[in-house]
């Protein structure tokens, strides 16, 4: 016993996990690096990130900052130049600094759903998985029905009667991707819930919460690693889709979806109103696929269906 | 030169029977082709679908625009929103000014063959009344008799000097007496039976969703009208596929194009853009009750100050209308417009203002933007913007009209943005502005605006009139919780081949009788 605990003492000191960790990373990347389009994907991602960590550096004009000349006529419909990239729009925003912020906004609200999506589902899909029984028969029937309701009616309904806030986007996202996640997590944990360090660890007597997060997660954890870039993704659409239907967040927020909306009344006057956004939209859509696809890959994990 | 033309002038028989069996050509061409510029031809007019299609209740453009080919009213309001006799050639009005006598033109026929006489005309506002039709607004309360066959008497309680313009109403088509189901689809062999008024054309064919023609009727009671053949509706719901259409020559009139649709048709040949001034504004209305944002005078002057109208006119609305002021009324109601408005933007005295008021340096509110219009989303940012300068922060919220007007909610916030549509009659802007009444959305109660309306709803001459909309005006400059950003032009757009047409403030009350549609 003495043994093993000192072996479980020595590799939980904080240097030794960090070591771990950057082994771990390394060695991710390596095996990335041999799938050039996930590779992409990747950077792509890493691109946006950046730009919504240091989007007010780069931007030249604030998101909601209304151009005017030399003669303090606002700045409309002025076509991509050296001044204005993007151009501007017909109120005199500048598209190219809104692009830039909207990062931000369609990376954040996405990226914390996604994570209490991906923390709420691991949590219930291990419990209901690793106890089976009625437990698991009540939880998964009822999140079965969660998931029989179309993805953007569910949306449109909770928004309209909430009110389209940050909070509210959350919360359906929360809630449309929560049981996709616990599905997917719930089938991982009953192909390891019977093997022998599973068994042992229930032997040893350990707690429940031990056995969910100390023996089972490291298993599922490919699973989940590609299900939340495959939700984050989802995510970022739905979060855009909402912004173009009008029920994202409230103007002058540079969301990308309610930007497409705007300009696509637009389009023969000032197309570039609508390119930019749009290309944003489904460069960031196209390159968390292609992570999530790499994922996959490397993880040699099949996914879920749904 | 591929043609000599000795070949044609030479010597030769067959070559002079040639020639002049082309000359003969040329002119049977010319003939045929001049008759059908005398033709009256058909008008097609791009629309969205009807609705509601039963006269005292269709409110629409498009349900107006149907209705107003089959039947006539007694009297027309005129583009410029004067009023011309129509079924009724003439009128008296009582001393008292609460009985009003019609006398009906002779020899009118409805489509059906039976003639018009004033007990259809009595049926027809009793049935207003009956549907609660929104004509009973502007008519207030009445009664109507047949004093003869072609003279008809209405009797009000109290003066109502906009009772004419109920007689007018696009509501009053005039139906034939024991009329049950109008304009309903009938079973059989004449299905178009229910459409039966005594306008200038015919329903001959109706599609719903679709199309409708309507042709001219042979016996309408004015000499030489209707100049056209026939009216066709092509249903199209989409307003830049209504645009496409005219682009294309599908369709000879559109109208209510909004100011991208209209930048795609500017410039382009054999397209004639035309405007009419509406009072259609956006509302910025402050609550000026107590403990409302704009309970202070001072903070609904610094408002104004920070509101630069003619920048929004210019961006947001591009041009399409004329500037507003602090009041409701625009000059589309020439007699009673006053324009006492010194429109002075000042963000720096709105600061000061708002030091003064509330001692704060800067104060903040939400700000509730109705999406009636495509632009009133731009109007709402574009304020923010300006009133930022003037230190008024607010946060827009965007809404949508079915909820905002719905819920109720445009009576009870602070700050908002309300559209109001064009309407006949000034009375019904200001009545707004009266305590207790029902769309009285700033909460204002000042008695002495209560008392001025009550006066001008009650005076006929126009002299006075114009004097208590003065002080309406002059009140509202002083201590009025609205700012009017503009007030907006409707725009329709025609074919150059089609002549007379004179769009009305509200297109549906377009009069197609004396249009004609010349062909190439």
């Amino acid at each position: 016993m003495s043994t093993i605990s000192n072996s479980v003492e020595s590799s939980g000191t904080p240097r030794s996990f960090i070591v771990r960790w950057l082994q771990g990373a390394w060695s991710f990347f390596r095996q990335l690096a041999k799938q050039p389009l996930s590779l992409i994907g990747t950077l792509i991602v890493a691109l946006f990130f950046l730009l919504a960590a240091l989007g007010p550096f780069i931007a030249p004009y604030d998101f909601d900052e209304v151009i005017r000349d030399d003669t303090n006529s606002i700045v409309t419909r002025e076509a991509p130049s050296l001044s204005h990239p993007f151009g501007t729009d017909r109120r005199g925003y500048d598209v190219f600094s809104r692009v830039i912020w909207g990062a931000r906004e369609i990376i954040t609200l996405p990226g914390i759903a996604t994570a209490i999506s991906v923390t709420l589902g691991a949590i219930i899909g291990m419990t209901i998985g690793y106890y089976g029984g009625w437990v698991d028969e009540v939880v998964s029937r009822a999140l079965d029905s969660l998931l029989s309701i179309p993805a953007l009616v569910l949306a449109l309904v909770m928004l309209g009667i909430a009110g389209p806030t940050d909070i509210g986007i959350i919360a359906v996202v929360v809630l449309l991707y929560t049981p996709i996640v616990t599905r997917v997590i719930r089938s991982a944990t009953l192909g390891v819930r019977s093997l022998g360090y599973v068994e042992a660890a229930r032997l040893r007597g350990e707690s429940t919460t031990y056995i969910l997060f100390r023996e089972i997660l490291p298993s599922v954890l490919p699973a989940l690693a590609v299900e939340a870039a495959l939700r984050f993704s989802y995510a970022i659409f739905l979060t855009a889709s909402l912004g173009f239907l009008g029920l994202g967040v409230q103007p002058p927020s540079p969301d990308w979806g309610r930007m497409v909306a705007e300009a696509r009344g637009e389009f023969t006057r000032t197309p570039w109103t609508l390119w930019y956004p749009t290309l944003a939209i489904a460069t960031l859509v196209i390159g968390v696929n292609l992570m999530a696809d790499g994922l996959r890959r490397i993880f040699r994990y099949e996914g879920s269906t749904v | 030169m591929f043609l000599n033309i000795r070949h044609l002038t030479g010597r030769s028989g067959i070559s002079r029977i040639m020639f002049t069996s082309l000359i003969v050509l040329i002119l049977s061409v010319l003939a045929i082709s001049v008759t059908a510029q005398d033709d009256g031809g058909t008008l097609i007019v791009g629309l969205p679908s009807v609705e509601t299609l039963d006269p005292a209740l269709g409110t629409n453009d498009p349900e107006v625009l149907f209705n107003g080919q089959i039947y006539d009213r007694l009297i027309d309001v005129l583009p410029d929103g004067t009023l011309a006799p129509n079924l009724a050639q003439d009128w008296t009005i009582s001393e008292d000014g609460l009985t009003y006598t019609f006398n009906l033109v002779e020899g009118v026929t409805f489509h059906d063959g039976s003639p018009f006489t004033a007990a259809d005309v009595v049926f027809t506002f009793n049935r207003l009344v009956e549907l609660e039709s929104s004509a009973v607004g502007l008519l207030g309360e009445f009664t109507v008799e047949a004093i003869d066959d072609t003279t008809v008497q209405f009797v009000v309680p109290q003066i109502n000097a906009d009772f004419l313009y109920g007689i007018a109403s696009r509501f009053a088509s005039i139906l034939k007496d024991g009329t049950t189901e109008p304009n309903v689809i009938a079973e059989g062999d004449a299905p178009y039976a229910n459409f039966n008024g005594t306008g200038p054309f015919v329903l001959s064919d109706y599609s719903p969703g679709e199309s409708a023609i309507f042709t001219a009727n042979e016996n309408y009671w004015i000499e030489g009208q209707p100049t056209l053949d026939a009216v066709e509706f092509l249903f199209i719901g989409d307003s830049q596929a209504r645009v496409d259409a005219l682009s294309s020559g599908v369709v000879d009139f559109i109208f209510k194009i909004t100011s991208s649709e209209l930048a795609t048709l500017g410039g382009q040949d054999g397209i004639v853009i035309t405007q009419q001034a509406t009072n259609q504004h956006p509302l910025v209305r402050i609550r000026a009750d107590e403990g409302a944002l704009g309970e202070d005078p001072r903070i609904l002057q610094a408002f104004r100050l920070t509101t630069n109208r003619q920048e929004l006119l210019d961006v947001v609305q591009e041009g399409l209308g004329v500037v507003g002021n602090n009041n409701p009324l625009g000059p589309k109601y020439g007699d009673f417009y006053v324009d006492v408005s010194e429109d002075v933007y000042d963000p720096e005295a709105a600061c000061a203002l708002i030091l003064e008021a509330t001692g704060e340096e800067r104060i903040s509110s939400d700000f509730y933007v109705s999406l009636d219009f495509a632009n009133y989303g731009d109007l709402g940012l574009a304020l923010r913007d300006q009133w930022s300068q003037g230190c008024i922060d607010v946060e827009v919220i965007e809404r949508d009209p079915g909820i905002y007007y719905g819920d109720g909610e445009w009576l009870e916030v602070d700050l908002g943005i309300t559209g109001w549509g064009d309407r006949p009659v000034p009375s019904y802007f200001v009545e707004a502005f009266i305590e207790g009444a029902p769309f009285n959305e700033t909460h204002f109660a000042d008695e002495e605006v209560a008392s001025l309306v009550a006066q001008a709803n009650q005076t006929v001459d126009t002299a006075t009139r114009r004097d208590l909309y003065t002080q309406i005006a002059e009140i509202f400059e002083e201590r009025g919780p609205v700012i009017v950003p503009w007030f907006s032009s409707v725009v329709g757009a025609y074919s150059d081949n089609v002549e007379g047409l004179v769009m009305a403030p509200f297109p549906g009350s377009t009069d197609f009788r004396t249009v004609s549609v010349t062909t190439d």
